[in-house]
């Protein structure tokens, strides 16, 4: 081949490398980017303050109905209610108040309304020391017989706050017992968590908790996740790391590994 | 004349092109300042450019009064700008002897999670991507190993039996790593206990979210986006202004919040109460107390020695 041909030959490769670069460029077949899935916003319901239950004396502030606690609409000022209780030493709720779940105490001793409400005047509460306490006003009577937590209520280590940590600049908001707790059956209820942190990329089109278990390591120890890990950073791997894990592979922007041939037409494990 | 034969063997060009070459190189020529043009093209994507101002402007410690008046001024156009809601944007400093101290009782959390979506909310973090400050771990009994952590549980009802749950966010260190490593001094800690993070100085190496180890910094990898109708406008420079692309961010104890005066987000909203903030140089506030009377508390990871300001404590 003459030096004349050499050029042209190397010429024309170049040529089309060029004009395959410009046009991939212009496609811009790297770095597109990958479209993300759509996170719904979160239910304004996690983001409310109020306290789990409204007490009575919140109901006495709303100024909403308070017929439920108008004992003697009901009951008798000269005749004490009469207690029942089956064979196993349990309080027999009456249909009355069948609203009321007896559960205070794992221990079930605490079986008798007269505990802590007053017999003889059913609109007060009564302490075992003998005072007498307005129902709104029920929050010395569990500190008679929770002692340490009342001790860190007053100090404000138990139970919730807000407004102003700083007292010169505006008032603090304290919540009493009944606030959170029922006093009938004051252990704090269960309740629907917020939702988790999102994947950037789901793995699998199913997408989170659909992937290998957090026990089970995967059969590919290069194996990732993919994406930045619901969090804008660090690939959350699934396969036992956690996010602590300092091994952990870190995604780049446009390099997105989006199956691993392991995961396809496996069924996903589940523990 | 005989030096005008052309020589068979030794040919050369005449001087000037001939046809051939002069299309070969303008060829050449065009495909490449085509191609030069076509990798030059993410350029045209840029809707957010680096304003003079910005550019500009002073390390946050050298800007005075007045300066920092105009950079508010400059940070409330651009929010409305992109946002369409004008925010109110203050620099807060720290107050004289206060230093902030964040207890969270690990015997009340039941890793609900709206201590995340508050947090969230209140300091105008990336939904898509998102972007969260706080990461709740659900731990088995018997263990406060994090490698056995789990962050994406989801069941029908928290608390589970069997598990106890430890949100994590920043520590706020008193030996704090992240501020060691910032090649640029863009992050630094306050008098108040605040590690805070000057969002224009930041340069974007990650060298602090490599440092931490609490996991508690994050980075925006792509612009933030953020709903209009979600944005928190009450906004502060060190704080929850919104970020831009290519910036870390972390828990800032709500410093638009706390230096004035109020609890952080993530306390107010916490169902069970689980979560005290105050003044520990003040021996009333609830943490102090907490420091005081709890037989147990603990600082998370203490071995590595960054002395945290967030303690975790059990009701004993």
């Amino acid at each position: 081949m003459t030096n004349e041909g050499k050029t042209s030959w190397v010429m024309f490769v170049l040529v089309v490398l060029f004009t395959g670069l410009a046009t991939a460029f212009l496609e811009n077949l790297w770095g597109r980017p990958v479209p993300l899935e759509a996170i719904p916003l979160v239910d304004l319901a996690f983001l409310d303050t109020a306290t789990v239950r409204r007490s009575y004396a919140d109901l006495i502030r709303a100024k909403e109905d308070l017929s439920d606690f108008d004992c003697y609409a009901c009951h008798e000022k000269s005749k004490p209610p009469v207690l029942r209780y089956d064979a196993k030493q349990q309080l027999v709720v009456p249909p009355e108040h069948s609203d009321i779940v007896m559960g205070h105490g794992s221990h079930g001793r605490n079986n008798n309304c007269f505990n802590c409400h007053n017999e003889t005047n059913l609109t007060t509460l009564q302490p075992r020391d003998g005072r007498e306490l307005k129902l709104e006003n029920s929050t010395p009577l569990c500190g008679s017989c929770h002692g340490p937590t009342y001790r860190d209520w007053e100090m404000g280590i138990h139970g919730r706050t807000s407004g102003y940590w700083a007292r010169n600049l505006g008032p603090i908001d304290r919540k009493n017992c009944v606030n959170c707790h029922n006093p009938h059956a004051p252990k704090f209820p269960g309740r629907q968590p917020a939702p988790g942190p999102h994947l950037l990329h789901p793995l699998t089109p199913a997408g989170i908790g659909n992937d290998h278990t957090a026990t089970e390591p995967h059969p590919n120890p290069n194996h990732f996740t993919g994406g930045n890990g619901g969090n804008g950073d660090i690939a959350q791997s699934r396969n036992g790391a956690s996010p602590f894990s300092p091994l952990l592979p870190v995604s780049f922007p446009g390099f997105e590994i989006v199956a691993c041939p392991h995961d396809l037409g496996k069924p996903e494990p589940r523990a | 004349m005989p030096t005008s034969e052309p020589n068979s063997e030794f040919r050369v060009n005449p001087p000037g092109l001939d046809r051939r070459s002069f299309l070969r190189t303008s060829a050449v020529l065009a495909t490449g300042l085509a191609a030069v043009a076509a990798s030059l093209r993410p350029l045209l994507d840029l809707d957010d450019y680096t304003s003079v101002d910005r550019f500009l402007q002073k390390y946050y410690k050298e800007l005075t009064p007045q300066e920092m008046d105009l950079v508010l001024k400059r940070i409330e156009r651009e929010v409305e700008k992109q946002y369409g809601i004008r925010p109110h944007v203050r620099d807060l400093k720290p107050m004289d002897g206060v230093e902030f101290v964040y207890a969270l009782n690990l015997t009340r959390c039941i890793g609900c999670r709206k201590c995340v979506h508050a947090c969230v909310a209140e300091n105008n973090q990336s939904r898509n991507p998102e972007i969260q400050y706080i990461r709740v771990l659900k731990l088995p009994h018997g263990s406060l190993d994090v490698e056995k952590a789990e962050h994406d549980y989801a069941p029908e009802s928290v608390p589970e039996p069997g598990y106890f749950y430890m949100p994590v966010q920043c520590q706020q260190c008193k030996n704090p790593p992240c501020v060691k490593v910032c090649p640029v001094h863009a992050t630094w800690q306050e008098t108040d206990g605040i590690t805070v993070i000057d969002y224009d100085w930041c340069i974007g190496c990650r060298y602090c979210e490599a440092a931490c180890p609490y996991w508690a910094r994050r980075f925006n990898f792509t612009k933030p986006s953020i709903p209009p109708e979600r944005i928190n406008p009450d906004m502060a420079y060190l704080g929850n202004r919104p970020r831009r692309q290519g910036v870390m961010e972390k828990c800032h104890f709500c410093i638009q919040r706390t230096r004035v005066g109020r609890y952080p987000a993530c306390l107010e909203v916490c169902p069970a109460g689980a979560r005290k903030f105050g003044n520990v140089l003040d021996p009333n506030s609830e943490v102090a107390q907490i420091l005081r009377t709890k037989r147990v508390f603990i600082q998370l990871k203490e071995e590595m020695g960054t002395s945290p300001r967030f303690f975790y404590y059990f009701d004993v």
